[in-house]
């Protein structure tokens, strides 16, 4: 399943850099796209804003198929104070504009991805793909100049032989 | 008196409340365009480095049931600009912001906050907020 989990973060912070280039972040001393996954940098208590943070929730495994079918949910996490030049008065179309473009990102044509083992080198295409289902957007937080949101998506697989 | 004195007295200050050392481990910095790191297959690798004369300001953390103990640590500016300058960063919020940890007794902090004390616009003492690792929680 980890190559699953790969795969769409892979995909989809390539969609999110094509959708808007300009939107990247500094993560130690290296310019790169603003998406991450949480559970593969440094932990940190900040919060980096205007970039989408991916967080693995559920799991769901089924072994009726052959192969045993996966279903992960990614938990999508964004959040914007606006930009400082504006006093912060921005931060409502920041987010909605950050909302468009995971919206965007997501409903792009193919919905199905090959699956990729990021371990081999030079990376290898593996027999079965990944597919998501739609973004289910939950309602804004709001704490003092933050706009936050959290997208859910499920994404799904199925684990090849000696996958793991 | 100077900018520099406050700094210096500072130190002397610290040195006599038994101040100690302990290292601000620092990851390297990340390759560009290479996913591995982004993926959790390769880490970084760190350096630590020392910070002399330190001092905990209280001898026990603040603990909160179910949260990580927290210490703050007070830390001279003359070793965190020495710091800055010799690892070329632009400013000391830099280089806590990048910094991993504080190891102290072969404990791994992470930090949490980091604000300066000044006198005459410069600063002669940093506060760290630490947190103890999840593990130590109560």
């Amino acid at each position: 399943m980890q190559n699953a989990k790969d795969t769409f973060y892979t995909t989809l912070q390539q969609r999110l850099a094509a959708l808007n280039p300009s939107r990247t972040l500094v993560l130690r001393g290296v310019v790169r796209p603003a998406t991450l996954v949480d559970e593969n940098e440094l932990p940190t208590a900040s919060i980096p804003t205007d970039a989408f943070r991916l967080q693995w929730t559920n799991l769901q495994v089924t072994n009726a198929s052959p192969l045993p079918w996966i279903a992960m949910e990614c938990a999508i996490h964004y959040a914007t104070d606006g930009s400082a030049g504006n006093g912060g008065m921005d931060r409502g179309r920041a987010l909605a504009a950050m909302d468009a473009e995971l919206a965007a990102a997501l409903a792009a044509e193919p919905h199905a991805v090959p699956k990729i083992d990021y371990t081999a080198a030079p990376p290898a295409v593996m027999a079965t793909n990944i597919f998501w289902s739609d973004p289910v957007f939950a309602a804004t937080t709001a704490t003092n100049e933050r706009l936050a949101r959290t997208a859910t998506v499920q994404v799904f697989a199925y684990q090849e032989a000696g996958e793991r | 008196m100077s900018d520099l004195n406050q700094a210096r007295a500072a130190d002397v200050l610290l040195r006599a409340m038994g101040g100690r050392s302990v290292m601000l481990r620092m990851p390297a910095p990340a390759t560009p365009a290479d996913p591995t790191e982004q993926l959790g297959l390769a880490t970084p690798a760190f350096q630590d480095l020392p910070l002399a004369p330190v001092v905990y300001r209280k001898a026990r953390a603040t603990v909160t049931e179910g949260k990580a103990a927290k210490w703050e640590l007070l830390v001279s500016a003359t070793a965190v600009e020495s710091l800055v300058g010799s690892l070329a960063y632009a400013s000391a919020s830099v280089l806590f912001a990048q910094a991993y940890g504080v190891l102290s007794d072969d404990e791994l902090f992470e930090v949490i906050s980091a604000t300066a004390e000044e006198a005459f616009g410069q600063p002669y003492v940093y506060r760290l907020i630490l947190r103890a690792p999840q593990a130590q929680t109560t």
